[in-house]
């Protein structure tokens, strides 16, 4: 089943037209890039399949389970889980807490239970600092599980937003340009980063990004947008050739 | 079968999970929770990789290679091998794929143990090149999970297939463990190399007993004493202490969670012993520095006199001299407002046994640690022959290396030394030097008859101390005649928190001592934007005006201690930080010098010639592998711009003390 999709999808902001009848699938196990010059309408895909902009027609599945109904909440509680251009974490807060927060959706007790802090419920955050552990392992931040957020680094911030999805259990990953601002250095870890959360966790990964080097080397696939549609579709190598794509981003030949 | 009567290493484990199943031995911490092993869980985890690793053909006088931080797995591996009568090879875990190629050939290992992906990597890579490699087996699978080469097993799959031998056949694991004999090669211990190819050499049972006891004689361990093991198994002393003294005493071992975060665990156990290279020392003293150095004036004050309090009264103490009746009034206001919170702050709160091993150590920095109140102690002595000497009781001289230890007769013949006449240090006694694994020649070099060779100068105090002065063939002879110590010179400067490595230049072609220095990029680049001065990259900062004056500074202080024809007089910045990855230092980051010359030769050369600057080029590694050249200017600076000026009457007193 396909983990993913927007059928014929078409969003407009008064007489903009972001997505003009996009469709998209996200295959089972595969990283997903979303390519396409500034205004093309990738983050507003992103937001439509993450539930956040309710398209004007077409529709947003879920596992076959069409998503239109749903808050964002409830369509992250189904499992897609994603993170921001820039960071959105708490500055104030420590990475462990940070990580916490993405723990948010499989937490069950209630504040007065919390209060009451009943055994069940000190299990329960047992288990859910666990994950948090299990993360913090996973992306190699033990140093700095107890650091404030916003005294890090730009490339560990983006780590522990990732981490924080993470902590979702996603079925579905979508990352909104994680690499813009990095350096090389930190570019590359977190492309490691990403392609382990897809071997270990056989998590799809849909990926938006201006980074034309890091796309290449990531993706199973490439979607390129042009004034919100599809203009190709394929391998990175069938991409890079398609004379449609070579068009949007160099400009028209004499 | 009794410890006492135990032969092998295995043997005392079983023996001990026989004796206190339950009492925790190991403590690693894991996902942010220090994580405790039991005896009888260690034993279990053994018992099963050891039959485990039968099943994939290790047997009697074989060879399993362990590459890997130090994690239980890394220790249990060595168990396991010692179990099956096996040797162990562990490597460091930064060692590159030619490496590890050379000493899985050279050892004959059939079976690498490899932490992770990175390990995995290169173990594959060796596979290929070393036919007969037959198995990899790696314990963490973090990145491991689309791997599928045919040699790849998991620590949890071998050690199941262990336990499938062990309930068909209860007894076999038993009956491998009684036929261990204290002369089986326990450890092919791999000198770092500072001199051309790596050699194996042949550390058997005994020689672990016999090491552990030595320094068991020598100092107060307690049963069930806290350890951080944080320095190599790939160093003979770690194999003493971690390894074997953790079964011997017993002790509890801890792991860190990774080697970066071994302060902050340090700091959550507080452990009563430990042993760090001088390095790590040094390393944990300029933490301490650099602190003060960005602390306010208040704080500084008054951590600069608990500091001098501590001074008069623990150094004074370790050295003979009583300390004055002011200082001893003061002291416990600075040791609780100072030292007790600076080594609870260091972790060192508890730490009664606390060593430095490895080369020589500025004494600065032992002072440094004795005022805080933390006795730390020097040991001296050679893979080849083992521990010799240690500081040991309450006093003892900084300046050496501590008096001789002692043999227990149940592993040999006490110890014996002399002086050739060369100056180098001779040695017998005790389990003895078993050779170098597949190189009689060797062997032969290192030996005089049946005397061990260690090459190093030495001479003793009238105490009855060691002191070390240099190695043999490193005390260096100026064109004058001249000679003098670049180890001296070196750890001296070393202390600097803004020098992190140096090498020293002068021989009997040069009329005098010249340096180039790397510069620590970390605390030199605070101190440069403390001041406003823009830099770019290493490069950049390294060949900074102010910068050489600040090393030039440093450089001078040190040229005060030294005799007129040994004192430095003239330096440069290397434009690059120096690498273990391009040759540049040995795994255990000491300088390769001959290579060093080789590729720096312009540059000594302008030095020698006494030019202002040198145009260099040398190749770089980046970290993913792919090469480059750097082209760089380097200037060079007169350490004696000031030479008309006398230094000050009590710096030459300091010098005359120093001849």
């Amino acid at each position: 089943m396909t983990p993913l999709a927007a059928r014929e999808v078409t969003l407009r902001f008064g007489g903009v037209i972001a997505l003009d009848g996009v469709t998209v699938e996200v295959r089972p196990d595969e990283l997903l890039a979303i390519i396409g010059p500034n205004g093309a309408g990738k983050t507003s895909l992103l937001n439509v399949l993450s539930g956040f902009y309710r398209p004007q027609s077409g529709r947003v599945e879920l596992e076959g389970e069409t998503i239109r109904s749903l808050r964002v909440d409830q369509v992250a509680r189904r499992g897609v889980a994603r993170t921001f251009q820039g960071t959105h974490l708490f500055a104030g807060q420590t990475v462990v807490e940070n990580i916490l927060v993405g723990r948010d959706i499989h937490m069950h007790t209630n504040i007065l239970q919390a209060f009451c802090y009943f055994p069940w419920v000190a299990r329960e955050e047992d288990e859910h600092r666990r994950s948090v552990e299990e993360i913090i392992d996973f992306l190699e931040i033990e140093a700095i599980r107890n650091e404030r957020v916003g005294t890090l680094g730009y490339g560990l911030r983006k780590r522990v937003d990732l981490g924080r999805a993470l902590a979702q259990e996603p079925r579905i990953l979508l990352m909104d340009e994680p690499m813009a601002g990095m350096n090389s250095e930190e570019k590359e870890d977190l492309a490691r980063f990403i392609l382990d959360v897809r071997e270990a966790h056989k998590t799809p990964v849909v990926l938006v990004e201006h980074d034309m080097g890091v796309v290449m080397d990531l993706a199973d696939r490439i979607i390129v947008l042009d004034f919100g549609r599809v203009i190709a579709e394929g391998t990175p190598d069938e991409v890079q050739r398609n004379p449609d794509v070579i068009r949007a981003y160099l400009g028209e030949a004499q | 079968m009794t410890i006492a009567q135990a032969q092998t290493l295995a043997q005392v484990l079983s023996e001990r999970a026989r004796l206190s199943p339950g009492a925790v031995c190991e403590r690693h911490k894991r996902l942010g929770i220090w994580q405790e092993f039991t005896w009888e869980q260690v034993h279990d985890n053994v018992r099963a990789l050891a039959l485990g690793l039968q099943a994939l053909g290790v047997a009697r006088g074989g060879v399993v290679m362990a590459i890997g931080e130090n994690e239980p797995e890394h220790f249990w591996t060595e168990y396991a091998a010692h179990a099956l009568g096996a040797a162990l090879v562990s490597l460091y875990p930064d060692q590159n794929t030619d490496e590890i190629a050379y000493l899985a050939a050279d050892s004959g290992a059939t079976v690498i143990v490899a932490q992770d992906q990175e390990q995995v990597d290169k173990a594959l890579a060796v596979a290929r090149e070393v036919s007969a490699v037959k198995a990899i087996v790696y314990w963490d699978d973090a990145g491991l999970w689309s791997y599928h080469d045919p040699l790849l097993r998991s620590f949890e799959e071998v050690q199941r297939s262990g336990r499938e031998v062990h309930a068909d056949d209860p007894g076999r694991y038993n009956r491998e463990l009684a036929a261990g004999r204290a002369e089986d090669v326990a450890v092919l211990s791999y000198t770092s190399g500072t001199t051309g190819r790596p050699k194996g050499v042949v550390l058997t049972q005994r020689y672990l007993f016999d090491n552990a006891a030595r320094i068991v004689g020598a100092l107060d361990f307690k049963p069930g004493c806290e350890y951080l093991t944080y320095i190599a198994p790939a160093w003979a002393t770690e194999q003493f202490f971690g390894i074997t003294l953790g079964l011997l005493v017993p002790m509890v071992v801890n792991f860190p969670e990774r080697p970066e975060q071994v302060l902050t665990n340090l700091r959550e156990l507080a452990v009563e012993a430990m042993l760090f290279s001088p390095r790590q020392w040094e390393s944990l003293a300029s933490v301490v520095q650099a602190r003060m150095l960005d602390a306010g004036p208040v704080r500084r004050a008054i951590y600069e006199w608990g500091i001098a309090i501590g001074r008069e009264v623990n150094v004074g103490r370790l050295e003979g001299r009583a300390p004055s009746l002011a200082a001893r009034l003061k002291y416990p206001f600075a040791e609780a407002l100072v030292l007790e919170p600076l080594r609870d702050k260091l972790g060192l709160v508890r730490a009664k046994i606390t060593l430095c091993g490895g080369s020589a150590m500025a004494p600065d920095v032992f002072r440094l640690f004795h005022a805080m109140g933390v006795h730390l102690r020097n040991a001296y002595g050679a893979t080849e022959i083992g521990l010799l000497t240690l500081h040991q009781g309450e006093r003892y001289d900084l300046e050496t290396v501590g008096h001789w230890m002692q043999c227990d007769p149940r592993h040999g013949p006490p110890l014996e030394w002399r002086v050739s006449d060369e100056g180098e240090l001779l040695v017998k006694g005790g389990s003895g030097f078993m050779g170098y694994h597949g190189k009689p020649d060797k062997t032969a070099e290192a030996q005089d008859g049946d005397w061990y060779r260690t090459g190093d100068a030495v001479s003793q105090t009238g105490g009855g101390e060691l002191v070390f002065l240099e190695r043999v063939k490193d005390m260096r002879r100026l064109r004058s005649g001249h000679s003098f110590p670049p180890q001296f010179i070196e750890t001296r400067l070393r202390f600097s928190p803004f020098i992190k490595d140096l090498m020293t230049l002068g021989d009997e072609r040069r009329d005098y001592v010249a340096a180039l220095i790397n510069i620590d990029m970390e605390v030199v680049g605070r101190w440069a934007e403390e001041r406003n001065i823009g830099f770019s990259t290493f490069t950049d900062l390294s060949q900074r005006p102010e910068v050489r004056e600040l090393i030039r500074g440093e450089i001078a202080r040190i040229n005060a201690f030294l005799p007129e024809h040994a004192r430095v007089l003239r330096f440069a910045n290397f434009p690059k930080e120096l690498d273990p990855d391009e040759g540049e230092l040995t795994r255990s980051r000491k300088l390769r010098r001959e290579f060093l010359e080789e590729r720096y030769a312009p540059l000594i050369g302008g030095l020698y010639a006494r030019e202002d600057e040198v145009t260099i080029t040398v190749p770089v590694t980046y970290q993913d592998g792919r090469k480059g050249t750097l082209t760089s200017k380097v200037l060079i600076t007169e350490v004696n711009h000031a030479a008309a000026m006398p230094p000050p009457r009590q710096q030459l007193a300091a010098a005359e003390g120093a001849r």
